[in-house]
This record gives C-alpha cells, structure tokens and sequence, in this order.
C-alpha cells in the first residue's frame, strides 16, 4: 500500500510553473496527437525523442528524478520484458545464445529490433503520458473533458471517486496496520481473512458515507442534475502559440516517423 | 513449444517478481498495442460504456443519491483493487492485486461496473502510469467488461443454483480474474496475425505465463476475499446488499 501512496499523489500537478499553467485543452491535444504520432512511428527515433523531451521538461519544472522513475518502473520492465520475450520468439538469425540454469535461451536479431521498436514505444508513450499527469490536476482535467463532450455523468463519477479514494486510502491504511500490528496478518490464511473483514468494512463505511455524502448535496440544492462547477478561462496568447506550434510541428514528426531505419 | 515457454516463463517470473516486487499483469502498456487494434478496441468498448452511462443517468433521476453511491463504491473497489495480496508460491516475497471487477459487478450490476472499471483504469493510467491512455479500449475490454460481465453471470447462476453467499461471492471473483486475463492474452495474441505467428497459440502461451506465474493463485485468492466481503456485510449489515439488489430479501436467514 505504501507505494500508491507515494505514487499516487498530484502534488507535483499542483504547483505553479509554466507547464502547470498551460490551458488543459491544449496539453490534451498534445498528448493525444503526439501519443498517435508515437505509435505510428515506425522507426525507436521518435519515442525515444519524446522520451527525452519529457524528461527535460519535466526537469525544467524541477520534478525530482526518484519521482519521475518511480513512476516508470512498472512499465520500464514490461518493456524489458516485450524485449526479452520478442528477442527469443521472433526472427531466425541468431544474434545471442546462452545457458541459464540449463536451459539454452537464443536470442534473434530480428526479434530484438522489433522487440526494441516496441519497448522505445512503452518508453515514449508512458513519458508524454506522466509529463501530462504531473502537470494537470483532476478537477483541470474534468474540465477538460467536458470541452472535449465526454458525458458529464462519467466526468461526475471520475471527481468522485478521485476526491474519495485519497480519503479511503487513509481509513484503509490505518485499519491495515492495525490489523498487522494485532498479528492479524501472522500467516497467509489469517491475512486472506483479515482482507475479506478489511473490505467488507471498506464497502459498508463507503456505503454510510454515500448517503452523507448525498444528504449535504440534498442540502446545497441537488436534485440529480449535473454537479460541475469548474469552468475554463479563454486561452491566452501561450496557449494559442503552443497550440499553431504543435499544429506545424505534428507534420514533421509523422513524416521522421515514417522513415524505415531498418 | 515447451522449449520456448520455458524460458518465457522464468524471464516472467524473474521480471515480475524480482524486479518489481509487486505484479501488475492484467493491464496492457502504454505504446504496445498498434494503431489499429488500439481504434478496434475502442470500437468495441464504447458501446458498453456508453450504455453504463445511460444506466446511471437513468437512475439519477429517479432516485438523486445514486451518483454518489456509485461514486463511492466504485472509490471503494479502487481501493480494494490496490491491496498487496502476498504470492503463496513465492511465501510472501512479492504481492500481487485484485481486479476487483468481480465485486464491483455483483453490487453495481455489469453495465455500471464497466463504468466504473473503465473510470479506475483512466486514473490508473494518468496517476500511477499503470495501463495507458491509447491501451483504454483494450483494458476496458478485458477488465471492464469481460471482467464484470463474467463475473455477474457467475454470481447469478451461482445464486440460481442456490448455493451459500461465499461460493457464490467467489465464483464471480474468481472467474471474472480469469476472464480479464484471458481477455488480455486475446488482445496480445492477436498481435503476432501479422507476423505470421499463431494467435492460439500465443494467447495460450501467454495465459500459461500469467496462470503459472502470480495470476493462478490471485484467481483463487480474489475469489475468497470476495467470498468473505459479502458474506461480512451480510452479517452485519444485510440492508446494504438488499439496497443494491445482491440479495432478494434482507429479512429471511440465509445460507453463507
């Protein structure tokens, strides 16, 4: 539980710095376009050049190294693992062989480049994809798709359970060490039970705390309408350059992208 | 066949388990599916999304507290969906996590469950970089509907078949894991169309190495940890399964 926790936080997202302050649309449209370009790429150039841009922008907003890699180690070693798993099944020339506890593993030279192909994408998608999360809170992020028509119950539901995780995370935490700390997780059958107990408790509290939760909205007026309040600023002149800058930057990529290295 | 899964299998297994401590398999990266299964994915998962959207909108009207009900039971399986759950086979030294898609059917119902997963996998994606934005579609599939769809008709069938909440609670945890891996195993199997590899037997290689690494026994766990959840509420508090419909009657004594 320890690493949601210190993962899960959108407190580098809250501060206040020049990519913090970009328009919402905008950072959506760049993520989106340049998440298509980085799986059109046929050659490693293009997401591993998103790779690096991310990093230096995420640097030049001072986002501590630990941070950003903590982010990235679950899918730094699928990738490893694409890498490994492609290099041993595709190909036929043979590029490396070797033993592991008596097993002969042969890796093909084909397999590792499209293997590398893959994973320099995992790379260069999952990057742009943390630059965006660092960088955009959830209730900017709700705005954002509703410029964009995505369904407000949806976009409803996604504040609520954000603002409300955080919250359980807490209560559920204390109950854990709790329960660990009163040796209800001394073996691996206790500590089953004690997690059946643990969220069945999660759910009732969760339950009570929905129909507060619904009695102090009764209060304030609602009666089943929408509960979105935040709304968007025009876009600045930052904004719009960013904007006609991604516009004629877009082209280039697709067209480096398209260009066959191997 | 098994000269090639062996090494497979002991590369998953040492990546999954020494290398990250914890085991995150049922969700695709970001990057690894390519353009045109990531626009079939999303062909195929927005209906059902959008019929879970319906249904909440629906509901809304009729009774104003389900928005938050359903916002609030769909935090609580986030959260469930995160608890460390020790390997067995490795004696604790790496944890694994519920998909939690299971319970969240049987109290949400399969339309809203598929909201509600397709929700947690966006979070997921944006703030723990754990699944991707262009891998939604195909997530959704696997976890959100696959999952809860099987899961449901498991419980349902269970309750038909009258048998005691727990069973009924862990064959709907249970099958809908195995559901949503096989689900995944589909999608990474029909990549290898192209290059000319066989799709069975790449989803069967793959959904040997989730099955015979953490994912087997997490199954079997999740399904018992289900099993537990509703047989603990149904004790303390039945009126919360009567409420969302799990149970027809909160006043006749049960078998759990």
């Amino acid at each position: 539980m320890d690493f949601f926790h210190h993962t899960f936080s959108d407190v580098y997202a809250r501060k206040n710095n020049w990519l913090t302050r970009i328009d919402v649309r905008v950072k959506l449209f760049y993520v989106i376009s340049l998440l298509a370009i980085n799986l059109w790429a046929k050659n490693i150039f293009i997401p591993l050049l998103f790779l690096s841009i991310s990093f230096i922008v995420l640097f030049s907003i001072r986002t501590p190294l630990f941070a950003i890699l903590r982010s990235m180690l679950i899918p730094i070693s699928f990738a490893i693992l694409i890498l490994i798993v492609k290099g041993l099944h595709e190909g036929e020339k043979e590029w490396l062989s070797l033993s592991i506890v008596g097993y002969k593993m042969t890796f093909r030279e084909e397999g590792l480049r499209s293997g590398l192909h893959t994973c320099s994408k995992v790379l260069g998608g999952i990057s742009l994809v943390i630059t965006f999360s660092f960088t955009t809170t959830i209730s900017r992020l709700c705005a954002g798709l509703k410029w964009f028509y995505v369904p407000n119950t949806m976009i409803e539901l996604l504040a609520f359970m954000y603002r409300y995780i955080f919250l359980l995370f807490d209560e559920v935490s204390t109950m854990w060490t709790a329960q660990k700390s009163r040796l209800g997780h001394a073996s691996w059958g206790k500590m089953i039970k004690s997690s059946g107990v643990l969220c069945g408790l999660l759910i009732m509290r969760a339950f009570d705390r929905a129909e507060r939760t619904y009695e102090a909205m009764y209060v304030r007026g609602y009666d089943g309408g929408s509960i979105l309040t935040v709304n968007l600023s025009p876009w600045r002149k930052e904004d719009y350059a960013s904007f006609i800058g991604m516009v004629f930057v877009a082209p280039m990529l697709v067209y480096t992208g398209n260009i066959y290295v191997w | 066949m098994l000269s090639r899964i062996i090494p497979v299998f002991t590369l998953s297994f040492f990546l999954f388990f020494a290398a990250a401590n914890t085991a995150y398999a049922m969700h695709i990266t970001e990057g690894i599916l390519p353009f045109r299964w990531v626009i079939t994915w999303f062909a195929v998962s927005v209906p059902f999304v959008g019929i879970g959207v319906y249904h909440v909108k629906r509901k809304k009207k009729k009774m104003p507290s389900y928005l938050p009900l359903v916002g609030m039971l769909g935090a609580a399986v986030f959260v469930f969906s995160c608890f460390p759950i020790p390997v067995i086979a490795l004696n604790g030294m790496a944890t694994s996590h519920p998909c939690g898609t299971g319970m969240s059917a049987v109290l949400l119902g399969p339309f809203v469950s598929v909201l509600v997963a397709t929700i947690a996998l966006l979070i997921q994606a944006l703030f723990l970089a754990h699944g991707g934005l262009t891998t939604l579609g195909g997530n959704i599939f696997s976890m959100g509907i696959l999952g809860s769809f099987s899961g449901y008709f498991a419980f349902k069938i269970a309750q038909r078949c009258k048998l005691p909440l727990f069973w009924c609670g862990f064959l709907a945890g249970m099958i809908s894991d195995v559901f949503t891996y096989l689900g995944t195993s589909i999608e990474l199997g029909l990549l290898v169309i192209n290059t000319g590899g066989s799709f069975f037997k790449a989803a069967a290689e793959i959904f040997g190495v989730f099955m015979m690494t953490s994912q087997g026994i997490l199954c079997i766990v999740e399904g018992v940890v289900v099993g537990f959840v509703l047989v603990f509420i149904y004790k303390r508090r039945p009126g919360i399964l009567f409420h969302l419909g799990v149970v027809k009657d909160d006043t006749k004594p049960m078998q759990t």
